[in-house]
């Protein structure tokens, strides 16, 4: 019996690595990866790309979400209509509110230790940066359980993530006067074992549970999506 | 039945014993006495020691009293407190067993069945509820028979020899008892042991019968005719002809495991080293009858007489040490920091007060994919997470069938069943509603376009934001009969991308005043 779930076993290719799909096949194979707003008032979006990220990845073990108080309290309480509009399994989705920054990481911990789970870590932006020590075990935890840990943190400090993303908010692309499709502006500020300072923006198409890239220039997106599906 | 041990508790004094324990007898050595008005007259209802040795008995009138004993202290009888007395008496018995039955004013029935051995016997179970009683104050007298009438009797009309004499006496009678023996010696008894009332009593004595083995055999029908039914079902209780249903003060657990210890244990580590025993002697119990778990309580019984409940419930039956144990530390831990262990612990007690029907076959089900968590999993994961977290703060989502977005969904235990009701995503992908909601929504100023438009700028949390695109509006009439107020939704763009459900409460040129606009929730 394998450890790693399937979709841990990407074949690599250096097609893969081309724009933000090959980027996404990659991080599939990395358990912990941390995302936070591009500046302050784009909370929303960078919850917003870790939930789509949880629904792209999500499989039968389903998607924990713990959290502090703090990062719930001050942007809304989560509301399953609109989750379930997102994409998000409601059948599969648990979330944990703790009162205490240690209980939250603690349930994060504990939920990694469900096989295959993805599981949303959101921290507040009051109190100590997160230190080293707490993204080293959340790393840990994914590895050995092959589960997949995303750490939602408004503040930017020394971290065990593989990845590190900065989002912000992308304008709809669709006609004048309608809301098209969630649209993400996302910075790719860290990277272990390859370049970073890449920037994309990208579409949710929640129905699909699948990224498309938006065409830079003339790019043929529908590569993307195809890569994407596959 | 013929295997129940019931230790009866017999406190006859407590309603003196009460006041002198609580400061409130005399502050010197004059006797005491609580009185209450009976058919027209102040009657005696409680004597202390004192007065009882100074001839004063109960049912006395207060005046008769006052002239034997002009000094005497008597105060008027508070029912309720009795009560009150009597009930703590029995929460404290609990650490002996979980069975307590409150028999009012003055017993209590303890079942004991099992319990014994824990003590180092029935009789020194017996002495120490006496000593132990004693040393808070509480004149007792208890009994050990297999029936709760026969206990009942020995506790007050058995002769009372000296203690050490007794213990001797009685533990030679166990190891060599008959089963008949006990009947025998409750055949001697007077018939007042029987739990007759007064009349009943009398009447049996005006027939010439005094003592119970004289009616043991007597004929039934022409008994019965003369002291009623009760006497007759009292007998048979008493000797075990007939069942008794009683009423535990606490529901009795299906399962329950209990531990003492020789010294008070006071650390986290002892605690949790006895849970785990706990947990291994109920899992026995559990396999035995083919249940598992689904609430548990660790009772912890302080030695200064308080108890502490620990709770941790369970989604799916279990029937494992390991699990069980791993609940109860997270509980531990969170309610180890305030435990307050003070004395120490002298007693703990594991309850199963919930238990399901334990499934055999979950234990071998594999899940079908192997490189996931099994739904067994997750539910053990949430049974840990709720244990230290709070049941209420583990949640799944539910939706439900409202058209006010308030109501629309909420948030329920991750342990309870959740509903079927599941939405699928739009085809389009477009958002309609956002997924994080304001409860209630938070005030913006708003400069409106057309007065029945959407916004193109607004301010909210103090930073102005320039609408570049608007849908909407999409009008929810709120229950009019509640006094909620239509509403109508836009959902908008900011100038940086960011989107925003909006709603207008009121409509324009409805009234004088302006209507307010709310910002309900955040699409991502």
């Amino acid at each position: 019996m394998s450890l790693r779930p399937a979709s841990f076993c990407l074949p690599k290719g250096p097609a893969q690595d081309a724009g933000f799909a090959g980027k996404l096949a990659t991080m599939a194979s990395q358990p912990l990866h941390e995302i936070g707003p591009s500046e302050p008032g784009f909370e929303a979006s960078a919850l917003g790309f870790t939930l789509a990220l949880a629904a792209h990845w999500v499989g039968p073990a389903g998607i924990f979400w713990a959290g502090e108080d703090a990062a719930f309290a001050e942007e809304g309480a989560p509301y399953p209509v609109g989750l379930a509009q997102y994409g998000l399994p409601l059948d599969r989705l648990i979330v944990a509110r703790a009162r205490k920054r240690e209980d939250a990481l603690w349930a994060a911990e504990q939920a990694l230790a469900a096989t295959g789970s993805v599981v949303i870590c959101a921290l507040g932006a009051q109190g100590k940066p997160l230190d080293l020590k707490a993204s080293r075990r959340l790393l840990l935890f994914a590895e050995r359980y092959a589960s997949r840990c995303l750490l939602l943190i408004p503040e930017n400090g020394p971290s065990a993530a593989w990845t590190r993303w900065r989002v912000g908010a992308a304008e709809s692309d669709a006609e004048p006067d309608e809301l098209g499709v969630p649209a993400f502006r996302a910075e790719l500020t860290r990277s272990r074992g390859g370049p970073s300072g890449a920037s994309y923006i990208v579409d949710w198409n929640a129905h699909e549970r699948s990224f498309a890239e938006r065409a830079k220039q003339n790019a043929d997106t529908s590569f993307h999506r195809e890569a994407l599906r596959a | 039945m013929k295997d129940t041990r019931w230790l009866a508790i017999y406190l006859p004094r407590i309603r003196t014993d009460r006041l002198l324990r609580a400061g409130r007898g005399p502050s010197d050595d004059r006797p005491l006495a609580v009185y209450s008005k009976e058919s027209g007259a102040y009657q005696l209802q409680g004597i202390d020691a004192r007065a009882s040795a100074l001839g004063l008995t109960l049912a006395m009138s207060l005046a008769d009293a006052r002239a034997i004993q002009p000094k005497l202290e008597a105060v008027e009888a508070d029912p309720e407190e009795d009560a009150r007395a009597l009930d703590n008496i029995a929460a404290w018995c609990e650490r002996f067993t979980p069975i307590v039955v409150l028999d009012p004013p003055e017993g209590l029935f303890l079942d004991i069945t099992g319990c014994g051995h824990l003590f180092g016997g029935e009789e020194k179970l017996r002495a120490e509820v006496v000593t132990r009683l004693h040393a808070q104050g509480f004149n007792s007298r208890a009994a050990i028979a297999p029936t709760p009438g026969a206990a009942w009797a020995f506790a007050r009309y058995r002769k009372q020899t000296k203690r050490s004499v007794r213990i001797l006496r009685e533990s030679l009678e166990a190891s060599l008892a008959q089963p008949t023996d006990w009947q025998a010696e409750l055949a001697t008894l007077p018939v007042e042991a029987l739990r007759l009332d007064p009349d009943a009593a009398a009447l049996l004595r005006r027939l010439g019968l005094k003592s119970i083995g004289q009616i043991q055999y007597a004929p039934r029908s022409s008994f019965t005719a003369r002291a009623g039914e009760r006497a007759m079902q009292r007998l048979d209780q008493a000797l075990g002809r007939a069942q008794e249903a009683l009423i535990p003060r606490r529901p009795a657990p299906p399962v329950f495991a209990l531990r003492r210890f020789l010294e008070p244990i006071f650390t986290a580590d002892a605690v949790l080293h006895v849970t785990q025993d706990l947990c291994g002697d109920a899992v026995e119990k559990l396999d035995v009858r083919g249940a598992g778990v689904l609430r548990a309580e660790l009772v912890l019984f302080g030695v200064d007489g308080r108890d502490r409940i620990i709770g941790v419930n369970v989604s799916k039956p279990l029937r494992e040490v390991k699990p069980l144990m791993r609940l109860f530390r997270e509980k531990l831990n969170v309610v180890g920091e305030n435990f307050d262990a003070q004395f120490g612990f002298e007693a703990a007690r594991l309850d199963v007060v919930r238990l399901a029907e334990f499934d055999e076959q979950t234990r071998t089900l594999v899940s079908v994919d192997a490189g996931y968590a099994s739904a067994e999993t997750i539910s053990s994961v949430v049974d840990v997470l709720s244990s230290r977290l709070g049941p209420k703060r583990v949640v799944r989502p539910q939706l439900h069938d409202d058209h006010m977005p308030e109501r629309a969904a909420a948030w329920n235990s991750a342990q309870s069943e959740y509903g079927s009701k599941f939405a699928k995503p739009p085809a389009d992908g477009v958002q309609r509603r956002p997924v994080r909601l304001f409860s209630p929504g938070q005030q913006i100023e708003v400069m409106a376009g057309v007065p029945d438009g959407p916004p193109i700028r607004f301010r909210w949390r103090r930073v102005t934001r320039e609408v570049v695109r608007a849908e909407g509006p999409e009008r929810i009439a709120g229950n009019w009969r509640s006094g909620e107020i239509t509403r109508d939704y836009y959902r908008v763009e900011d100038k940086q991308g960011r989107r925003y459900w909006l709603y207008r409460e009121g409509l324009y040129g409805e009234s004088e005043t302006q209507p307010r606009w709310y910002v309900h929730g955040l699409f991502a």
